[in-house]
């Protein structure tokens, strides 16, 4: 099946929109928000080539800083290069960062599918344990909204402490809501779905799930808790959801700050 | 000073100041281009518009000026200045101690002059220090363990290296040592910023004060929770504070976080200058305010009496400084002659503001 046809027919051939939408799925690492959302995509450009099996999809977007950490900055190159080239119809994906001190390591090692190590030789360390701790922090951060929708839902500090994994049933979700067993799956009570399945992805993401521990929730170390340590760990999630929006804060004005009409061009500097 | 609508007097000691250099011909490695074009956007990302420099302005401003900007309009009583070498991206440093003396000399009674150290200067470092200490009497360092110095792209304040020289400060009796750990500003993928190493470090430095500049930003959660174990472990607010321009929601969220987990004794304002300039500073941080769903959330306060203590009180607590005798001596010194202050320190004649 040719692609031309694809689209004709209406199914498998990329659109605009089918690219934002993979995309959306790929996160800053830092913020833990959709680069969609932050705004950073600058350019999707399609070109359907019949003689390929596929079309040839081509990315550009820019970070809040030229010294965005350039692990940081490799993690959503590579996730959105991965994200669009899962799009059916799709043969080659070009990402392309723009206006970062690393531009040139980082597009040619994404683009070439280089390991982070070949790409930047002086880097000590790879990127995995960088992405390991801000999943990390990402896992704290939702589990504040999450145990603040079972508050809001009615249950105390010892059940949500004691809740087991499987006693949140995610993949019943109705209505927005999922149910939530207490006391050995006497009762089930709904909470909101959203929080809780956000949870779920960090929680999976960072081990929790199948470590050694039946308990969903935890101390920002990875440790179950009891009731009487709730409110302490709660004001913990409480205070990484407010870091990593400190963060956002300060990217977004940078960015505005970049982007600004009068801004004097990036680098003057020469040898 | 800040006075109060009621005419309270608030002294104002910034605990961050540079006199830096990055003119063009000091620039010698596209890394200090990029640093001020970095510090650049943070300036004019976080400043009201009518107040933003050129970048031109920007990368020299010398000491009249910073002299002006200070205390033109009295925003600011004492500074304590921070120095930032960066000598492999510029020729002469970026904002040297001698840099930060040419101002600090001119007026001795209104600013505190800070040193640094480099543990990978090894031996010439250590003497270095010393030489700091003998000529200029430092009693605090700031510390930049981003800093590129060779091959090297950073270093860690609790390596046995660097626990020699902070060995070497006690012995000195520079106590106060401002570690920056603040926002990415650094290439490649060694996070030279993370706040983890202050922990150790303070642990093993009772004696020590460690004033985290820019108190982790991006770090928070991670500073806060070393802070709330370290008693000596205090928060330098420059970054956090022109939050409040154009972000009130957030900047009140962050102050309610260290006011519950350091409380109101450890945290010390700072304009960062010339990131920010205090002459525009300390009132929004006067004008800035918790909502009532802060102040529930959080359980803590952010009026005068708070703002009284990090504004000045708690710089002054660990610089050894007598506010009330400063401000005696502040009537009639050369800066208040200069620059026409002398009604502003007239007011308020007794030591003790009377009760109402």
């Amino acid at each position: 099946m040719s692609p031309d046809r694809s689209r004709a027919e209406g199914t498998a051939a990329a659109t605009p929109a089918a690219v934002r939408e993979r995309l959306d799925r790929v996160t800053d690492p830092e913020l833990d928000t959709s680069i969609v959302e932050l705004d950073y995509i600058e350019d999707i450009r399609i070109t359907a080539d019949a003689d390929a099996d596929g079309d040839a999809v081509f990315v550009a977007f820019t970070l809040p800083t030229a010294w965005c950490s350039p692990a940081f900055a490799w993690m959503m190159a590579g996730d959105a290069r991965d994200a669009v080239a899962s799009l059916p119809g799709v043969a080659e994906v070009t990402v392309e960062l723009r206006e970062h001190m690393h531009e040139r390591e980082i597009n040619r090692g994404i683009n070439e599918g280089l390991p982070f190590g070949e790409a930047f030789p002086d880097a000590d360390g790879d990127v995995a344990p960088v992405r390991a701790e801000l999943d990390r922090k990402a896992r704290i951060a939702r589990q504040h909204d999450a145990t603040g929708a079972l508050l809001d839902a009615g249950l105390t500090h010892d059940q949500i402490a004691d809740l087991a994994v499987e006693a949140v049933r995610v993949d019943e979700a109705t209505d927005g809501t999922v149910p939530v067993w207490l006391r050995d799956g006497a009762v089930a009570v709904a909470v909101d779905a959203e929080p809780l399945v956000r949870y779920r992805e960090k929680a999976a993401a960072t081990g929790l799930l199948d470590d050694e521990h039946p308990e969903l929730f935890r101390t920002p170390e990875g440790d179950p808790f009891d009731g009487e340590a709730f409110e302490l760990v709660r004001r913990r999630t409480r205070l990484a959801g407010v870091n990593m929006g400190g963060q956002g804060t300060v990217c977004d004005a940078l960015n505005d700050a970049r982007h600004a009409d009068d801004r004097p061009p990036l680098s003057t500097f020469s040898d | 000073m800040y006075v109060t609508d009621e005419g309270e007097e608030l002294f104002v000691i910034d605990s961050h100041l540079h006199l830096w250099d990055a003119s063009e011909e000091n620039v010698t490695h596209e890394g200090g281009e990029q640093f001020i074009q970095c510090f650049y956007d943070y300036h004019t990302g976080f400043t009201p518009e009518e107040k933003q420099w050129s970048l031109e302005e920007y990368r020299k401003y010398g000491a009249d000026r910073m002299a002006q900007d200070l205390f033109g309009n009295a925003a600011v009583d004492m500074g304590i200045f921070q120095p930032t070498y960066l000598s492999d991206f510029y020729a002469d440093g970026f904002n040297t101690i001698e840099d930060n003396a040419e101002l600090a000399e001119r007026y001795p009674e209104r600013f505190v002059l800070n040193g640094r150290f480099d543990p990978r200067d090894g031996e010439a470092g250590m003497r270095e220090l010393e030489r700091q200490k003998e000529e200029y009497e430092i009693q605090g360092v700031k510390l930049y363990t981003a800093e590129w110095n060779g091959d090297s792209k950073g270093w860690r304040l609790d390596s046995q290296e660097s626990f020699e020289f902070l060995e070497k400060c006690s012995e000195l009796g520079i106590e106060n040592i401002h570690p920056h750990k603040g926002p990415t500003i650094r290439p490649l993928n060694r996070d030279a910023f993370d706040v983890a190493d202050v922990d150790d470090a303070a642990t093993s430095f009772p004696e020590l004060n460690f004033v985290v500049e820019h108190v982790g930003l991006p770090r928070l959660d991670d500073f806060c929770w070393i802070a709330a174990q370290e008693p000596n472990v205090y928060g330098g607010l420059a970054v956090a504070a022109p939050l409040a321009v154009h972000r009130p929601r957030k900047f009140g969220e962050i102050m309610g976080e260290l006011l519950f987990w350091l409380g109101e004794d450890r945290l010390l304002f700072g304009s960062d200058y010339a990131l920010w300039n205090p002459d525009w500073l300390v009132e929004t941080f006067m004008d800035a305010e918790l909502t009532d769903e802060q102040k529930d959330e959080y359980g803590v306060e952010f009026g005068v009496d708070t703002k009284r203590k990090i504004l000045g009180e708690n710089a002054a607590e660990l610089y050894d400084i007598d506010i009330e005798a400063k401000k005696e001596e502040f009537r009639s010194d050369p800066l208040t002659q200069e620059f026409g202050l002398a009604d502003h320190y007239a007011g308020g004649t007794s030591a003790t503001p009377a009760d109402d």
